[in-house]
């Protein structure tokens, strides 16, 4: 046998050699001239947007996990869903361009009213005032219909994605179910739709909305004064370049910062599970530094995030405030030469006040987008999964499951599985036993069709096993693994699985079958009672009840047992003896067995080795055989 | 002056140091003081940059008016350029501290949010499994990733506030001295503004509660899909989980637009009442103005400030809310953060000598120096409970009680629920202390495990338990955690455990990444790795709780032969019930009711003793596919 550690000297690491969490360039210098300091600090600035955008594109491409789609995509998709609204969008736009706009005319009504305290012309005060009230009284109600049209609008993109989505996830194919980690999957429903969630719901509307009021405050401007507009809007202009600069980068910085948070909360959460085998090992100083180092990491993205904002801020501040001064210049000059009245001066010096809000709101509208886009662009990667077979429409004639010449590989060129060939007879209890990574687990996924054989062939009744449609693949042959997930829901749904359409009836026969159904008529709501995580809790024996209860209502002829057992608390077990008693009754059953009894009960004992069936027979013939089993044996009996 | 990220010494040290400063855990506000007052300086000196920050506003309006008055209307050009000076002098000061504000709010924040993080990581540090004991892991999570950004908020908020609150009496000064009328308006509109939208924020906040919680069962629905995808796919079931989650979203929805038309409320009536405000300061204004009491310049700073006033008030109400919230989170960091090791150190500690023999006291279990010993019992929890008692363990007999259980309720039921709390959890650290203060009853080498120093029991013997788990990092972090093994230890210790496998299996060999908590490694590749991280540290006294449940019997026969050779000379205790590892133990002790009942060699056991044989043959038929 090669020795599988052969290439242990070169991967070894020195831990002395280790690299520090934050490496020194980003750490300020400690003593320097101010000079020096300022010059450090746009080193550091420039070296931490490199991190950052390192950060970015590793999201897009993972290394492991799943695919993550690109921008085309994410356009598309929004697209589509704005286009399935027209009705709700033009009403969105409606209504808050007239919340908007009327309180663009208070500024232009208090002009008039200083022009009539000034020289008694114009609209009496009273009339003003009263008009006044009346556009804060519209401007009110406006706002309340507009902000509520938003929120069912933005409410309902939202659930129509967040649909969309879980529904992708529900069709994704079965190979790669089986084999893909589910990490990153719940990265992405729960972190990814958070953060698509915040800028489907507020960040479309409020861009929107921000937008609106900008244009219209900008042509309100231009119509009280086309000369105290323009100064004044070429300020705010020369803030473009900082505003463009920032949001190419922001959106990269950003993703990172959430990041280190998820890496953050991954360590903790680790921690805290953890907490015992840390105390057992003597481990947890390394755990503090640990957490310590994840958020010297995220102080750094932060750190960018938050040069990134001051650098925009300053252009903001400069570019939003000062055309308080030069509307005070321009207008005194254009007073002078009786361009304008007092009343174009002072609505305009509120306008220019009150643009700076929604400038800044759509900046950090466009940005939020941008993070809520990419994260999105990870939900519709989930999309992109090619599916892994395609249903023909032959269906099997007959129950018996053979497999002939198959062969397998995880990693291209490694194969697990070197030419099985394996017919099973109707009926029979076929026990598989084999060292770990001998490729017993393989097989069993070859035999009930989750994944396609490289060579060869996996059939039941004469038709591929993955060329059956899934609904009748269920009903054939069915992997029972370790996992007894009980799912949030009432125990009905918990058991229908297989045939949704199954009755209350077949339901309480799959539980009396298995055992359970005293106890769930004893549950206060009996069938309908909602159960798993974080509801009306099962012991593990009842979950694993249930998890029967699924298969005897799938029905199929043939089960794969796949170490179904190994997991189980001895007591459990035996509770739970005849409830599996009832199931396997009437089938064929494959046993990926650990321990060496499955074996000797089974009619036939297949042992696997490095990816062979080696010995084949019944638990006499190989013993009498006397090869690897035999010897097995006799150490687990002596 | 602190910095982010701050330097936390509080409840663990990881030096001889003793831990500090220990937070102010009497009450959620208590809590809140002592946070704040921890980096008072930050916050001080943010709240000056934001007054800094706000001159444009405080003052813009009065320059405005001044230069309207004695530059446009007086016709003055060296007024005009004069009060334009003085407005691009307030613009620029405002302009530089607007960020110096960002960053000193960004910064008192960020010390926040990150202190709280290390705090909770130091203080499961310093409890080790007793925190899981007493509190839901969901609870510990949640005040390091949600609650520590409520206290960042309370900070920024209060920094604001303070600010905004002088900018405000500064306003109201202003207008007091151009007229006592409007000054008096101005003082009085902030309080009656905010005590007018203030009872709207009630059902707002309980309609966002709602909210908040179908949408966190929305997502505990996803992550449950997710976590079942492969029966879901396997088996079936697509339609009915698809269609729960869609109501469960459709629900979700209509709490979210039902919390937005309140917020829709809010807003319309904060237009309205500002409106309002802002029109009686006008009329006000213009028939002074009229009456000759005020000039045209002052009537259009009044204007300016009509506007201004939206500021305070907008802040005030922020105050309001996160204060809430973060008292509310307060309450939550206290539950973690008052709990107190039970363990009191010996004051003169005895040093133990792993080569002597441990004696057990409640089940009349000894391990012989040296040996192997297998615990077989017929019932699991028996054979882990002596093994946890071994390693000086309190036992997993409690619920913990958690934080959140009584969200819904209200006043008085909320608050008896929170007392019920506290005393379920006082009751759990009563019984702890108890447990861990008085004599332990095992004995190594004839000392009590409670005479020795905690730290030099968990030297001396390693419990390995079936709830061992690995962390995220390479396969030479899992396999040498502390990074003091060479690399051919390293590679005993997987050879032992039979873990090669694992190596092979990682492109990058050692340096191959483990996903957290060794997801993506079978069952049985995640147990070979923990059995050969615990064979690593060489522990005197080791202890294995059922090392081997998920490997295959091939592997296990490997495993068991390889571990007795290893351990030869030093003390080894195994539970497991597994013949194969039986077959290699020098002695086996057999439990009933938790007592030992029978003691010997596991040839000679089976052959006398007929309820020893009936629970290793009986842990042979659980095993099999029933007939």
């Amino acid at each position: 046998m090669t020795d599988l550690l052969a290439t242990s000297p070169d991967t070894w690491r020195d831990r002395a050699l280790d690299p520090p969490a934050v490496p020194p360039e980003l750490l300020p210098p400690a003593d320097a001239t101010p000079w020096e300091r300022n010059r450090a600090l746009w080193e550091r600035h420039d070296l931490r947007r490199q991190r950052a955008e390192a950060v970015y594109e590793a999201s897009r491409n993972p290394e492991r996990g799943w695919p993550v789609s690109g921008n085309r995509a994410v356009l598309t998709f929004f697209r589509d869903l704005l286009s399935t609204r027209k009705g709700m969008f033009t009403a969105l736009v409606v209504v808050n361009a007239l919340a908007a706009a009327t309180g663009l005319v208070v500024p232009r009504l208090l002009g008039e009213l200083v022009n009539t305290t000034v020289d008694g012309g114009g609209l009496p005060l009273d009339t003003l005032a009263l008009a006044i009230i009346g556009v804060v009284v519209l401007q009110a109600a406006f706002t309340f219909v507009a902000q509520r049209t938003s929120t069912v609008f933005g409410q309902d993109l939202l659930s129509t994605a967040r649909e969309y989505i879980v529904r992708t996830i529900l069709r994704l194919p079965l190979g790669a179910v089986e084999s893909a980690s589910t990490g990153d999957l719940v990265t992405r429903v729960t972190r990814d739709v958070g953060t698509m969630s915040r800028s489907v719901q507020y960040g479309l509307p409020m861009a929107i909305i921000s937008l609106l009021t900008v244009v219209l405050s900008i042509g309100a401007m231009l119509l009280n004064s086309v000369v105290l507009a323009v100064p004044a809007l070429l300020t705010f202009a020369t803030s473009a370049p900082a505003v463009r600069r920032y949001l190419r980068r922001a959106p990269k910085g950003y993703i990172t910062e959430g990041a280190t948070y998820s890496r953050i909360n991954t360590t903790l959460t680790e921690t805290v599970e953890g907490a015992r085998t840390l105390e057992a090992l003597g481990l947890p100083g390394e755990r503090v530094r640990a957490g310590d180092d994840d958020i010297e990491v995220s102080a750094q993205a932060e750190r960018y995030g938050m040069t990134l904002r001051n650098v925009l801020f300053a252009a903001l501040n400069f570019a939003f405030q000062t055309p308080r001064v030069v509307t005070l210049l321009v207008g005194a000059y254009a007073y002078s030469r009786g361009w304008v009245d007092l009343g174009q001066i002072t609505a305009a010096v509120l306008y220019v006040e009150a643009l700076g809000d929604p400038l800044d709101r759509l900046i950090g509208e466009v940005d939020r987008l941008q993070v809520g886009a990419a994260s999105t662009s990870r939900l519709l990667g989930i999309a992109e999964v090619r599916p892994d077979r395609e249903a023909g429409d032959r269906l099997p004639d007959g129950v018996d499951l053979v497999g002939t010449d198959l062969r397998f590989a995880y990693r291209e060129g490694h194969d697990v599985l070197h030419g099985v060939d394996l017919r099973l007879g109707v009926g029979e209890r076929l026990a598989i036993v084999g060292p770990s990574g001998s490729g017993k687990s393989t097989l069993g996924r070859l035999l009930s069709g989750i994944n396609r054989p490289r060579t060869g062939s996996a059939s039941v009744g004469g038709v591929e096993l993955v060329d059956l449609p899934l609904e009748v693949l269920r009903t054939e042959v069915a992997l029972v693994t370790q996992e007894h997930h009980v799912f949030i829901g009432s125990v009905r749904d918990n058991i229908v699985l297989a045939r949704e359409d199954s009755d209350d009836d077949a339901v309480r026969e799959a539980l009396r079958a298995v055992g359970s159904l005293l106890w769930v008529e004893r549950l206060p709501q009996g069938l309908d009672t909602v159960i798993g995580s974080g509801r009306y809790a099962l012991t593990p024996a009842q979950a694993q009840q249930v998890a029967l209860a699924r298969l005897i209502i799938a029905d199929p002829h043939t089960l794969v047992l796949d170490e179904a057992t190994s997991l189980i608390d001895p007591r459990t077990a035996r509770t739970l003896e005849g409830s599996m008693n009832n199931l396997l009754e009437g089938r064929t059953v494959v046993a990926i067995a650990h321990r060496l009894h499955t074996a000797h009960d089974a009619d036939r004992i297949a042992v696997v080795i490095d990816g062979r069936i080696v010995e084949l027979g019944s638990h006499h013939e190989l013993v009498e055989l006397d090869g690897e089993y035999a010897a097995l044996w006799r150490a687990w009996t002596s | 002056m602190q910095d982010f990220p701050p330097r936390i010494a509080t409840f663990f040290t990881g030096t001889g140091d003793a831990p500090t400063p220990d937070p102010d855990t009497r009450s959620p506000a208590a809590f809140l003081r002592w946070m704040l007052r921890q980096q008072w300086q930050v916050i001080a000196l943010s709240s000056l940059a934001c007054l800094l920050w706000l001159m444009p506003l405080t003052f813009g309006p009065y320059i405005f008016g001044r230069a309207v008055d004695e530059g446009i209307l007086g016709g003055s050009t060296p007024h005009l350029l004069t009060w334009s000076a003085v407005m691009l002098g307030v613009v620029v000061v405002g302009g530089v501290f607007g960020v110096v504000f960002h960053t000193l709010v960004v910064r008192t924040w960020l010390i926040s949010l990150y202190g709280t993080t290390q705090m909770v990581t130091r203080k499961i540090a310093q409890m080790g499994h007793v925190l899981p004991r007493r509190s839901p892991t969901g609870e510990v999570l949640s005040v390091a990733s949600s609650d520590s950004d409520e206290f960042g908020a309370l900070t920024e908020v209060l920094a604001r506030s303070a600010a905004q609150l002088v900018s405000y009496l500064t306003v109201a000064a202003i207008v007091l001295s151009m007229s006592w009328e409007l000054g008096v308006l101005v003082l009085v509109a902030a309080p009656v503004l905010l005590g007018a939208a203030l009872p709207l924020l009630r059902p707002l906040h309980r309609r966002q509660q709602t909210e908040r919680s179908r949408n966190s069962e929305l997502t505990s629905m996803a992550t449950d899909i997710v976590a079942g995808l492969r029966i879901l796919r396997g088996i079936g079931g697509e339609e009915t989980f698809g269609r729960n989650y869609a109501a469960q979203s459709q629900a979700a929805r209509r709490a979210g637009v039902s919390s937005g038309i309140w917020q829709a409320v809010v807003e319309a009536v904060g237009v309205l009442l500002s409106g309002v405000f802002l029109v009686s300061l006008v009329w006000l204004g213009t028939r002074q103005v009229v009456a000759g009491e005020l000039t045209v310049g002052q009537l259009i700073s009044f204007l300016g400030y009509g506007l201004f006033m939206v500021g305070p008030i907008r802040t005030f109400f922020e105050l309001a809310q996160k204060s809430t919230r973060a008292l509310v989170s307060a309450r939550r960091a206290i539950a973690i953060f008052e709990q107190r090791p039970p363990w009191r150190e010996p004051d003169r500690p005895v040093p133990l000598d792993g080569t002597a023999e441990i004696v057990d006291d409640l089940s009349g279990f000894t391990a012989r120096p040296g040996l192997l010993t297998v615990v077989v019992s017929a019932v699991p929890e028996q054979s882990a409970a002596l093994a946890d008692r071994l390693g000086r363990y309190l036992p997993p007999d409690t619920d913990p009680v958690g934080e959140d259980e009584a969200e819904g309720l209200k006043g008085r039921a909320a608050r008896r629920a929170r007392a019920d709390r506290e005393r379920r959890r006082a009751r759990i650290a009563a019984r702890d202390e108890e447990a861990a203060t008085r004599e332990w009853g095992v004995r190594l080498g004839g000392v009590d495990l409670s005479a020795a120093r905690l730290d030099d029991v968990r030297r001396t013997v390693l419990v390995s338990d079936t709830g061992s788990g690995l962390f995220a990092g390479t396969l030479q972090d899992a396999v040498d955690p502390h990074g003091r093994l060479t690399r051919e230890q390293a590679e005993q210790a997987l050879r032992v455990a039979n873990a090669e496998d694992v190596y092979d299996a990682l492109p990058q060999g050692w340096q191959g990444q483990l996903d957290e908590r060794g997801r993506g490694l079978s069952g049985g590749q995640r147990q070979r790795v923990v059995l050969a991280r615990a064979l690593a540290v060489d522990a005197p006294v080791l202890v294995l709780v059922e090392p081997t449940s998920a490997v295959d019997a091939h592997t296990e026969a490997r495993i068991a032969a390889r571990v007795a050779d290893l351990r030869r000379g030093r003390t080894t205790v195994v539970c497991t019930v597994s013949p194969l590892w039986l077959h290699h133990a020098d002695r086996v002790a057999l439990l009933r009711d938790g007592v030992v009942v029978a003691e010997g060699e596991h040839a000679d056991l089976l052959e006398r003793d007929a309820a020893y044989r009936e629970v290793v043959v009986r842990a042979l038929e659980d095993e099999g596919v029933p007939q």
